[in-house]
Formats: structure tokens, sequence, C-alpha cells
């Protein structure tokens, strides 16, 4: 039973990470429609600044100011980071090709992606590093209740997340932006007519994509350690299957999709195999596309002919 | 005037406009080359390539060779019928493992080449069907993604499928004493061997695309490409048609795969990686999506850049060469690019004199490049004797460059460039040309967004129209 | 006794909420022109796409020559004989204008990639027939489509081009019915007359059913030997163009209420 709802934790606090990434990838296919193949690079460059800010600061080992303090400097650090990076990423890999083929900006963001990956390496070396989060967050608190045990560590993730999440939906609901991103995910000329500032819009949402994206990055530092240029590939994948299950454009169905994708992965691979959990994962994705390609939110595509 | 009749029509070739400068007047001579000619050059020049060459140059030509088949086949359903396929390597990966599993000693078989290769060839083409399937109902971006998902799983399941019990691909040692090609009772073994055979297979190949271009299979796909509904509607069956793509693109990856492991002798998941889908990528973008000729052309392009990169002197040269061309084809006039170089030479020569005056000794470092540039990139360039911690920050500076360059325009543009030109011989020579595969994946990427944004159809295809 | 080549019956099509076709009673018979009028959003170009299979109807019936073809897969209901032209141009931009129109004898060709690769006869001469009855269907636009335009990308055409190139490439699927939508849009005067002497010309020198949704009522009047209104998904009036013309829902749809009254 312990295991049990170990799985389940862990499933919750990777399902975290994967919503955040995957709402990401909807916001941006909302408003352009397409798909932000350079979004798991952002998630790794927004790890890779939030440990520099650590470091920064004394850490792993000596932090010189309080580990909250510490904590939401690495968080605003990569967020940041990470927003003015997809930002760019727009400007350079998107916009120019907003209306030429579809595959045209895909390849260019395959490249940029690659580009990313790549600059890491040759600037940063291709030494593992490490969050060594257990120096400065005590690794026995966090709640113990019966077959319950949550590390602070991963309380503080999940906390986070789903605060970010309450947060997007209330901005998506409430605020004129928000309601820009609805309409020129619908029709972006009628929006543009309607005196919608379209590069704004796009530019909004992958800014706030790739913020995310960035948190998330700071997240996986914090509770698995490991940073390397080549995390945000395998982890990016996933979190699409995540937006897609959930239907690709729909925030909570992305929010829905990256949890499903956490606890899956969690629970293949604790279960069944945890070599080739990657593989039951994707081939349980093609199932689940032949099925009901268009998720569990998603709406039907109704073309005018 | 009679309806029906059009004098804008008949007066048509005196309004003809004859392409000018070097490219378009070239271009025009080598189209006017009925395409057996051409091929006939073409082969005629490659034939004498490994009699006049060393072995290791025959041996670029051999990769040279192997990478244009690649493109060849990923333009099938790439170029021509639209589809995006990242899974492509999967099918070049299983290709090759097959070919290695029925040639080897790992489950014991060891097939003569003339079974095994068809075999493998018809195996991958069956996997395209596959991998076709739940293509159908999906639009460009899924498939995309689940054609790389597929990608993903090929190659996690080629590392570790002998932990379910049957050694099939050898995990990550791979497989290695693979029985090389053997026909006729030849043994295919030297280099010039290899090179006159897969130029045989290559051309082989490029013939049948070339008259399946020109069938009413290849106008379904470019109906496809274009415009898939109307397609659809105008009696093409998509679904079917982009089946036929995908296996027709496998089965020439597959067989590009048993020759590949029959040339290294074994195969490695290592050369399955995503790094070289980018290499297959960029030789298609670069020669030209949707052409044949194209296809060859970047898949050798690409291929002998990559192994120029090797050798820091080569390399230099050809980065060199290629900064050096592009700058010639793209500034005019004359003088606006004299002024250019101009101004990046005494940029350098003021940034040198400068810096050995105020820091003297940390300036000691030898450019990396060899050769006839050696003794001038020294004095222009400086190299710190550390060079790894101003490289980078170069490196950022250079970045940073680039991007703004098509932000600003007239003559900031140029003035901009000098110091782009300046910092990018610096990075070359103090960081780049030290990590040649790091730099090989770089310029990569950046060859698939340059081409993308400022030549889309590539070195000599053709430009596209696409409905908005 | 000409019968029935296309019949829509009871043919019912929403989108959500919205009832865009209802309850629709629609035939064609063999050899007829007819013309489908109604003012913008009545459902036209969505009875269009219900019989070319771009969308299934909800409930009804839709048959050619007596057989069904709801729910048949678009490529196979144009094999069995019904082409059509879109409201805005769907051209092949990057094919050129012979390969436009060879694209839709697609339905009618058998030759499998193998036999393309290795030229069998029977590839070599059914793309020599494709060919030949490609330039021919274009010669049937007089001088402007043929000779050197044989060759030239489709995305070079005129506007006016374009649209002859569409019905072309209609005809090209050897279909027994065309479905033309709106093919004079957007032309000056003395090309709306070339087209509705074109579509007289289809049935009368080539012998295809035709179905026309058209607004200028002037082509509609030359050419139709019958005509049929919609309103809001649902038939108004049908008959001779006279009878259409001055039926008071007619005038309704048109120019509203005020104008029925004073007729």
């Amino acid at each position: 039973m312990e295991f049990f709802t170990q799985q389940l934790v862990n499933g919750i606090t990777l399902g975290s990470l994967y919503a955040l990434l995957a709402i990401g990838y909807s916001m941006v296919y909302g408003v352009i429609g397409l798909l932000n193949f350079a979004q798991g690079e952002v998630y790794m460059i927004g790890a890779f600044i939030g440990l520099f800010v650590l470091q920064w600061l004394g850490g792993p080992g000596g932090l010189s100011v309080p580990v909250v303090l510490a904590l939401v400097l690495m968080f605003a650090a990569a967020a940041l980071g990470s927003g003015v990076l997809g930002v760019l990423i727009e400007r350079v890999a998107f916009r120019p090709l907003r209306d030429s083929s579809r595959m045209a900006p895909l390849i260019t963001a395959l490249g940029v992606s690659i580009f990313l990956q790549n600059s890491v390496l040759l600037l940063l070396g291709p030494d593992i590093r490490n969050y060594e989060s257990a120096s400065y967050i005590p690794v026995t608190s966090g709640i113990h209740a019966g077959p319950l045990r949550i590390s602070l560590v991963r309380i503080l993730v999940i906390v986070t997340a789903v605060a970010l999440m309450i947060l997007l939906t209330l901005f998506v609901k409430r605020t004129n932006l928000g309601r820009a991103m609805r309409s020129v995910s619908h029709d972006r000329e009628a929006a543009a007519m309607m005196g919608v500032d379209i590069d704004r819009t796009i530019m909004s949402a992958f800014f706030i994509g790739s913020l995310l994206a960035g948190v998330a990055g700071v997240m996986a530092g914090l509770v698995f350690g490991r940073v390397f240029q080549l995390m945000g590939f395998v982890a990016g994948l996933k979190a699409f299957t995540g937006a897609v299950i959930g239907g690709i454009g729909s925030i909570p169905g992305a929010m829905l999709g990256g949890m499903l994708v956490g606890l899956a992965e969690s629970f293949t691979s604790a279960y069944i195999s945890s070599t080739f959990q990657n593989v039951i994962v994707f081939c349980v994705l093609i199932v689940f596309m032949l099925l009901r390609p268009r998720g569990l939110f998603g709406k039907p595509e109704i073309g005018k002919v | 005037m009679s309806i029906g009749v059009d004098q804008w029509v008949e007066t048509a070739d005196s309004r003809r406009v004859e392409p000018d400068g070097w490219w378009g007047r070239g271009s025009n001579w080598w189209g006017s080359i009925p395409p057996w000619g051409r091929l006939g050059i073409v082969l005629g020049l490659a034939v004498f390539v490994p009699l006049f060459a060393s072995d290791f140059v025959v041996r670029v030509g051999v990769n040279a060779l192997l990478l244009a088949l690649l493109a060849v086949g990923l333009n099938v359903s790439v170029g021509w019928a639209g589809l995006l396929d990242l899974g492509f390597i999967a099918f070049y990966g299983f290709g090759a493992y097959a070919f290695a599993i029925l040639s080897s000693d790992q489950l014991g078989i060891d097939l003569p080449t003339l079974v095994a290769v068809p075999l493998v060839v018809v195996a991958t083409g069956l996997l395209g069907v596959l991998l076709g399937l739940p293509s159908r109902r999906l639009s460009g971006d899924y498939l995309a993604i689940v054609t790389l998902f597929f990608s993903q799983i090929f190659l996690e399941l080629a590392l570790n499928v002998d932990r379910l019990g049957v050694d099939l691909t050898g995990g990550p040692n791979g497989i290695a004493g693979v029985t090389p090609f053997h026909l006729f009772g030849m043994r295919f073994s030297s280099p010039a061997s290899y090179f006159y055979l897969f130029l045989t297979v290559l051309t082989l190949v490029v013939i049948a695309l070339y008259f399946l271009e020109r069938s009413r299979t290849g106008r379904a796909w470019q109906a496809i490409h274009d415009d898939a509904l109307a397609a659809e509607i105008m009696t093409v069956p998509i679904n079917r048609l982009k089946l036929v793509a995908f296996a027709s693109g496998a089965a020439i990856a597959g067989l590009a795969g048993s020759m590949f492991a029959s040339f290294q002798l074994g195969v490695y998941p290592l050369n399955f990686q995503v790094q070289f889908l980018i290499v297959v990528y960029a030789a298609l973008i670069l020669g030209g999506s949707g052409s044949l000729s194209g296809a060859v052309l970047g898949g050798v392009v690409v291929a002998v850049m990559l192994d120029l990169l090797r050798d820091p002197g080569q390399a230099s040269a050809a980065f060199y060469g290629v900064i050096a061309v592009t700058l010639i084809a793209k500034i005019r006039p004359w003088k606006r690019l004299g002024a250019i170089v101009g101004g990046a030479v005494v940029l350098g020569s003021v940034v040198n004199a400068i810096a050995t005056s105020l820091w003297p000794g940390a300036f000691e470092g030898d450019a990396v490049s060899t050769g006839p540039l050696a003794s001038f990139l020294d004095s222009w360039i400086v190299v710190p004797t550390d060079p790894v911690t101003p490289g980078n920050w170069a490196y950022c500076a250079l970045v940073a460059c680039v991007l703004a360059l098509p932000l600003v325009h007239g003559w900031k543009r140029d003035a901009l460039v000098v110091p782009t030109l300046y910092l990018a011989a610096f990075v070359w020579e103090t960081r780049l040309v030290g990590e040649p595969s790091i730099t090989r994946q770089l310029l990569l990427g950046a060859l698939l967004v340059v081409m993308m944004l400022g030549r889309p159809q590539g070195l000599i295809g053709k430009a596209r129209v696409e409905r908005v | 006794m000409p019968r029935n080549l296309l019949e829509l019956r009871e043919v019912s099509i929403s989108f959500g909420t919205l009832t865009v076709v209802d309850a629709l009673d629609l035939e064609v018979e063999e050899g007829e022109i007819v013309s489908l009028i109604g003012p913008n959003g009545a459902g036209k170009t969505t009875v269009f796409n219900a019989i070319t299979g771009v969308y299934k109807p909800d409930s009804g019936a839709i048959s050619l020559d007596g057989q069904s073809i709801v729910g048949l897969p678009p490529h196979q209901i144009a094999t069995m004989g019904v082409a059509r032209t879109f409201q805005s141009i769907r051209l092949f931009q990057n094919m050129s204008v012979r390969e436009n129109v060879m694209v839709a004898g697609y339905g009618r060709t058998t030759a499998r990639p193998w036999q393309s690769i290795f030229r069998t006869r029977t590839a070599r001469r059914e793309e020599r027939e494709e060919r030949e009855h490609a330039e021919e269907l274009l010669s049937f636009f007089g001088q402007r489509l043929v000779g050197y335009r044989f060759d030239q990308p489709a995305y070079n055409l005129s506007y006016a081009n374009r649209r002859r190139l569409e019905i072309a490439r209609a005809m090209a699927a050897r279909p027994r019915i065309l479905l033309l939508d709106e093919p004079a849009a957007g032309m000056n005067p003395t090309e709306t007359q070339e087209i509705a002497a074109l579509t007289s010309r289809l049935r009368d020198e080539k012998g295809f059913t035709v179905l026309v949704i058209e607004h200028d009522m002037h082509v509609v009047e030359g050419v139709s030997d019958r005509v049929v209104a919609l309103d809001h998904g649902a038939k108004i009036a049908e008959g001779s163009f006279d009878h259409v013309a001055t039926h008071p829902a007619v005038v309704e749809a048109y120019l509203g209420k005020g104008a029925a009254a004073t007729k």
C-alpha cells in the first residue's frame, strides 16, 4: 500500500511537471496552430538558469540567503529567462513563417531546438550537473500520514504547479489578454479585425508558455536533481503526449493530460518495467490518437470547404 | 477579337526574359541538357573518383552516396507528398539491424546477400506501412510527432530488447561482425568497390523515382501536398497514397541501412539517433526538398562538409570558404562588399593591437586553423591563451549579432556585419574548431533555420506557393 | 424517360445547434442543367459538400443513378461520377496546368507504382491517353490554356483562367454530373457571358449533367432548365426561372419582407 501511494505521489509530481509543459504546447498551438518543437529546450534552459542562480547564491552547499528566498529567486529567474527565450524563438522561427506552409515552421523549430541543445553543450560542457536539493530542502520533512509520505520538495512542486495552473485559468478567463488569446485561437483574421494586436497576443502566448516551461525545469531539477542538455527532449515528447491526450489547444485538457501521462509513467515504471516505460507510454499515445485524435477536451474540426 | 483567342498568349515569346547572373545562366544551360545527358555527365565524373583519389576520399564518397540515397528516400514523403516524417531514421536503423541480424552470428543466420537485402527492403517497407497507418487521420504536426515517437520507440527497443530474453540487437553494443555484401562470388571489401556499388544503387533508385515522379502516383502525391482535400475530391485515394509514400521512403531507407551495415561491418545504436535525422533533413533542405537532383546534391554537399569538419585545416577552409561565397553572392555592389570586408580586417587589427598591448601575455594562443590562412589569422584574430571563456562570451555575442541582423536595415546592417564577421572567425578559432561533433550539430541546426527563413526551396529546388 | 441521375431525399445537416440543410429534397435528371440559388448562407455549398462526401448528412439519402453514396469516401464518390469546382478556387498551385487536369484522371487509371517505374506498356499507354485527354479538355477553352500554358505552374494563371482550369480538372474526372460552385464569381461581364456559354456547351457538347450554384441571375436565366431556390437550408421554390424568380418566398429571401409585399 505504501508502495502504491509512493507511486501515486511520484506520478502527481511528474504529472505536474508535464502539465506545465503541456500547457505551453497547447497555448502556442491555440494561437498559431503549430507545435513549438523547441519547448523542451526552453524547459532545459530554465533548469540551468535555476541552477546558476542557486550557485550564485552559494548553493547547494552553503546558501548565503534563506532557502525560501533562494527558491523564489530561482523560480523567478528561470521564469523570466525562459519567457524571454520563448519570445526570441517566436520572433526567429515562427513569426517570419506565419503565412507559409505548415512544414516550414516545424523544421525551423527543429533546427532551433538542435541549436539550443548544442549551444548549451558548447558553453557548459557535457557534465551532468545536480541541484542537490537534499542539502537545502530536508528530505525527511514533509507529510507523514499513515501510508502517505510526501517529501517537502514534492509538496513544494505540486503546490506551485497547482497555484500556477489556477492563476493561468483565471488569467485566460478574466483578463483581456486571455480573451484575446482565445479569440485568436478561434479565428485570427476576425480577431485582428476586432482590434486584437495579433503580434502581441502570440508573443504573450509564447512568453507564458515558455515561462511555465522554465518553472517546470527548475522543479525537475529540485525533484530529480540531474540537469543536462538532453533533458528537454524526452520530457518535451511526453508533455506533448499529455497535451494531445487532453486535446491540443485546450488548456484544461493539457493540465489533465499532463497529469495522466505523469501517473501513467510512474505506475508503468513501478509495476511493469522501468526499462521500457518510455516505449509503453509512447505506444499508449499512438493508440489513443488512433481512437480519439481530438483528445479529451478537443473540439472536432469543422472547416469551411 | 473573338472569344478564346488570347493576344497576350500569342505574344508570349516576345516577353520571355532570360535569367542573368552566373547562377541563372549556369542553371539554364544545365537545364537545357536532356535528363539522360545530365545523368551521364554526373556518372561520368563520379566514376573517376576512386581511380584518382585516396582511400580516405573514396570513403568520404561512399558516405556521400549513402547520405544522398537517404535524402532521396526522405524526399518521397517530405518533398513530394508533404508528410513530415521524423521517424525516417527508424527505417534506416531497422534496415541496418535487420541486415545485421540476417548476416552475422547474432542469431546464427547468415543469408546470402541477394536474399537478405530484398527481405530487408520489403520488411522495412511494411514497417513504413505500419507507421503510416496512424498517419491517415493526422495532420502535419501530429504526424511529425507521432513519427518521432516511433523512432524513439525503435531506438529504445534496439537498446533494450535483449532484456526481454532474446538478444536480438546486442543492446548498447550493437552487432559486430556483419558479413559484408557478396554478390556473384565477389566480396565487397575495398572502399572503391563499395563506391561503385553504392553509385550503381543510387543511380538505379534515382532513375526509378524519376519515372515515379512523372506517373499518376507522383502526381497524386504532389496533389496531396498542395491540397489534400481537393485531391481526394478529384478521385485521389489520399490515405492509400500516404501509405505508399511512407512505404517507399521506408524501403529506400531500409536499403540504405543494409548498405551501411555492410560497409561499416557492424551496427550500433548510436548511429541512429536524432542527431543523424537532422543530418538527413539538412541534406534534403539544403539541396531542395521536392527535387530529386536537389536531394542528391544536398546529400553529397552535407556529407562532404561533415567529413571536412574532422580535420581542422580543411574545416577552416570550408568555414571561411562558405562565408566568403555567401558574402560574394549576397552583397552587391563590390564597393559595399569591399567596405565590409575592409572594415572587418581593420576591426581585427585594431582589436589585436589594443588587446596585446593592454594584456600582454594573455593572447599567446595560436589559431587552431592550419594552412595558408594561419599566419593571416594569427595577426588578425586575437587568440587568448585560454580560449574557452572568452570564446564562450564571444559566442553569445555572435548569436546576438546574428539575431539582430534581420532587425536593422540599410547602412546599420552593413555596419553590424563587420563585428559579426570578426566574432564568427573568433568563435571559430577559439571554440568551434576544437569541438567538431558539437560544431557539426550547431551548424546543421543553424542551416535548417537559415534555409527555411532565407531560401526554403534549397539550392536547386523550385520555390513553392502555399495555400494559406 | 430521363431518370434522376442525382437524388437527395430529406437530407439534413446541422453543425451544433445550427441547421444548415433542412430536410432537403433535390433531383437532377440526366442531361439537365439545374441552378441552385439562394442568399448567402442558404446552405448551397454545404449541399455540394454533402454530395461529394466531405460532410456526412445527419439524416437523409443521397443517391447517384440509384446507388447510395452517403458515407462513401470522397475519392470513391468522385470515381463513381461526381466532380466539382470550388467556390474559393482550390487548384494544385505548384503543379502545371496540364498536371492539374491529369490528376483527376487517377480514378480511371490503374498503373501501379512498379508499373510506372518499369514503364510497362499499360503504364505508358495510360500516361499518353491521360495527357492527350487533358490537352483536349484544356482546348475546350479556346487558346487560353494551351500551348506553352500547359507547362506553366497554376499559380501563374490569372483569376479567370484559374476558374477555367478548375472546370477542366473537374471534367477530367470523367464525371456523369458536374457540380459547379459559383463558376462566374469575380468575373467581369464578358467573362461571365463566356462562362454561361461554356456551361451550356458542357451539356450540349460533352454530355455532362450540370448542377450549378450561381448568384448572377443573368447566367441562371440563360443556362438553366430548372431552378431550385434555397433559404436557411430548405427548398423554398422550384421550377422554371420565371416561376422561381417571381416566387414571393424567393423575393422575400433575397430582398426582405417589404419587397415581396409590393409584388
